[in-house]
């Protein structure tokens, strides 16, 4: 985010564009419930009816998959209306005579309303409200990178606040409020393909040889690929190039990732599986080794939080007398050692310094100063004890690129890959389920937590479209992708609207990825889960449904590892 | 009873929510957990901040806990046997390095974590990626 979490409160209008923060990160949400109360405007802007549009003072339900049309119209509107902070476009940007003309006329409100399904005058309404508040936020969340078209979209809400001046100030700025706990944080320490940690280019010469001399090693200066396309490197490129290892550190791809029927067939290809892990997982069915470690609360270290913000994790508990386990960093340290690559830490610490002693923007962040202040945002660039860290960036205007200025993107809307059609012809978009966390080996395996929802999951639907199936609340029905299908429960929402169905996807039963396409955002990589077409489909027996997911269930518990006949607890295999 | 109170964070979302435990450490127990002041929670938590720990507790719900190495022994197909730590590691560093001798260090797909093992861990992974094997071919689930 380029603005911190707790500035949320104190912005003047909030757009919250495709997050759904109630489910997602409730504490976040609870910051824009006292926004509201504080006197700000709220536009949601979410093809569902969420929490946050109750109390919003707008809300645009969009179509899906018509982002980035709207927030050009947005744009549109702002131009043409005379809005734009002249001054801060002048001295802070470049680019912004040809997106002008980009917008001009194919995104006018009424151009754009057959595609967004919202009314013109809404959509000038919204474009008024955010460009004069003088202090407005953006915050989106994956129903924005959840799309072939995403990073333009997340580019294109730049835009917006690049034109309207709300950068580089206290209560304004973009803010991905991301997932998973510590995405930002393995973003920060260079688990990507394209950089080392701190967001330093791999394909730069003065930083390959920064990091050759501190590690004492030549290392490559191509880019890899994303975790996304192991598949396709498995499946598809000539044997020369072809993906011959995967080492999979707790993340479970054969749950998560998209088009489960692929990668299954990819994991069963690949020579050599390895599952780093504290908890067996569908992947681990596929591993030749597992390497069992810590998990979090038995070990010591650093998360990273959504606003960029350092904050150590403390070792509560050893783990259980009878396990065997490791530190993952230990491990890894081993392998690397028997591969002639010798690395020894005696603690998390010492990794610490030398991760900030290779990162300008991190080199305060002592774990002296974590102790101390609890939280630090990077950037921090002394170790001096009075630098306490970055709420917002982009101070005075300034920004990344060479030049200093922000950089105006002019691009079109894209259609979603794969539209609805007849043997297909409702939009499955996968959503979050408040209380579990992505594929579920640690929330599922809490007592209190797996109460409140177990499988097979559900499957929201329009009132209208469950009565035209003829199905009922809580019944059992069949959903059909071009790739797969799987089993959920009928849960009918007047949230939803009648062209598409939502699904959450950390079932086994239910598990919406065997629908999900893996269609991939060029830049991110991401892929486009929140759209590909399906069907829904009644079924007549439901008696014998219920006792397919009862012995499924039973099934795949058995197969990781559970005793679930009450017969001697055997090995997971 | 050495009963003790110490501060983490959430490994449940990205809000990094500061939480305050309270650890039974003779019997090497969580006890309760209670929302701790921090930046970005203020005081508060949601129900995975609160019960979120238990996993830890192995109660045998869904998965169960890894606890030694494994590894197939007779190839694909064959069931998953236990092993020693020097085994295991012999084992991956082996056939990690036989790969990397035929193939090239780009046929080989480490991933970092997003999840609870911590940044020192993903600093870790990925200078095994790169300086070890010889490639950039890390990545992790921010995609997803
Ligand atoms: S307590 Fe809830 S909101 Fe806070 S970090 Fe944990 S999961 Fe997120």
């Amino acid at each position: 985010m380029s603005n911190g979490v707790h500035e949320i409160e104190d912005a003047a209008l909030l757009f919250v564009f495709g997050y759904n923060g109630a489910d997602s990160h409730p504490i976040v949400a609870r910051r824009i419930v006292r926004a509201k109360q504080k006197g700000a405007t709220i536009i949601c802007c979410d093809p569902r009816r969420i929490e946050t549009a109750r109390i919003a003072d707008m809300h645009l339900q969009l179509r899906n998959g018509s982002n980035l049309a709207l927030v050009n119209s947005l744009a549109q509107v702002i131009i043409e209306e005379g809005l734009t902070d002249d001054k801060f476009i002048e001295e802070h940007s470049s680019g912004f005579e040809e997106f002008k003309e980009l917008v001009r006329v194919n995104y006018t409100p009424e151009r754009v309303s057959a595609v967004t399904q919202i009314a013109p005058e809404d959509i000038r309404r919204a474009a008024r409200l955010y460009a004069t508040s003088g202090r407005s936020m953006i915050l989106y969340g994956m129903g924005v990178c959840q799309f072939a078209q995403a990073v333009n979209v997340v580019k294109g809400l730049a835009n917006l606040a690049i034109m309207t001046g709300n950068f580089g100030r206290w209560g304004v700025g973009i803010g991905p409020v991301r997932g998973q706990n510590n995405v930002q944080g393995a973003c920060d320490m260079g688990a990507l393909p394209n950089s080392y940690p701190g967001y330093q280019n791999v394909t730069v010469p003065e930083i390959q040889a920064k990091f050759e001399k501190a590690w004492g090693v030549k290392l490559p200066n191509k880019a890899g690929i994303a975790l996304t396309q192991v598949p396709h490197y498995v499946l598809h490129e000539p044997e020369e190039k072809k993906i011959r290892c995967y080492y999979v550190f707790g993340e479970d791809p054969a749950q998560s990732d998209p088009d489960l029927p692929e990668v299954r067939e990819a994991l069963s290809k690949i020579d050599l599986v390895i599952l780093q892990d504290i908890y067996m997982n569908k992947t681990g069915q596929y591993a030749d080794v597992l390497l069992p470690s810590t998990g979090w609360n038995e070990h010591d270290g650093v998360f990273s939080c959504c606003d960029r913000g350092f904050q150590r994790i403390r070792k509560l508990v050893d783990p259980p007398a009878d396990a065997d386990v490791l530190t993952d960093w230990d491990i890894i340290s081993r392998i690397s050692t028997a591969m002639g690559y010798p690395m020894k830490y005696n603690n998390t610490e010492e990794i610490w310094n030398e991760v900030i002693s290779l990162c300008p923007g991190f080199i305060g962040a002592t774990y002296e100063k974590l102790e101390k202040y609890g939280n630090i945002q990077w950037p921090c660039r002394s170790a001096d004890m009075s630098d306490k860290g970055t709420s917002f960036l982009h101070k005075d205007g300034k920004f990344a690129n060479a030049d200093g200025r922000a950089r105006f993107s002019s691009i079109e809307w894209q259609k979603p890959t794969e539209l609805e059609n007849d043997e297909f012809p409702i939009i499955l978009s996968t959503v979050r389920e408040v209380g579990h966390y992505s594929v579920r080996t640690m929330s599922g395996n809490c007592r209190l937590l797996r109460n409140l929802e177990d499988e097979p999951g559900w499957v929201q639907m329009n009132p209208e479209l469950c009565s035209d199936l003829g199905v009922r609340h809580g019944e059992l029905v069949k959903v059909l992708s071009k790739r797969g299908h799987c089993i959920a429960r009928c849960l009918p929402t007047e949230r939803v609207k009648k062209q598409a169905v939502y699904m959450t996807y950390q079932w086994w039963i239910g598990a919406c990825n065997e629908l999900t396409i893996a269609s991939l955002d060029p830049i991110s990589n991401t892929p486009e889960y929140k759209y590909c077409a399906c069907r829904v489909e009644k079924i007549d027996d439901q008696a014998w449904a219920e006792q397919y997911v009862l012995d499924e269930y039973v099934k795949i518990r058995e197969s990781m590892g559970i005793d679930v006949r009450g017969n001697k607890r055997g090995e997971a295999a | 009873m050495a009963v003790k109170d110490i501060v983490s964070t959430c490994a449940y979302c990205g809000a990094g929510c500061q939480i305050k435990f309270t650890v039974d450490q003779d019997r090497n127990k969580i006890l309760e957990a209670v929302p701790a002041p921090g930046r970005t929670n203020d005081g508060t938590l949601c129900l995975k901040g609160h019960y979120g720990w238990d996993y830890i507790n192995d109660p045998q719900i869904l998965t169960r806990r890894l606890k030694r190495p494994m590894i197939r022994k007779n190839g694909k197909g064959s069931p998953l046997e236990p092993v020693s730590w020097d085994e295991a590691v012999g084992y991956v560093s082996g056939r990690l390095m036989d790969i990397k001798a035929k193939w090239g260090p780009d046929s080989i797909m480490c991933t970092g974590s997003a999840r609870g093992p911590g940044n020192e861990a993903n600093y870790v992974m990925q200078k095994f990626a790169r300086a070890a094997v010889g490639t950039n071919n890390v990545d992790h689930c921010a995609r997803i």
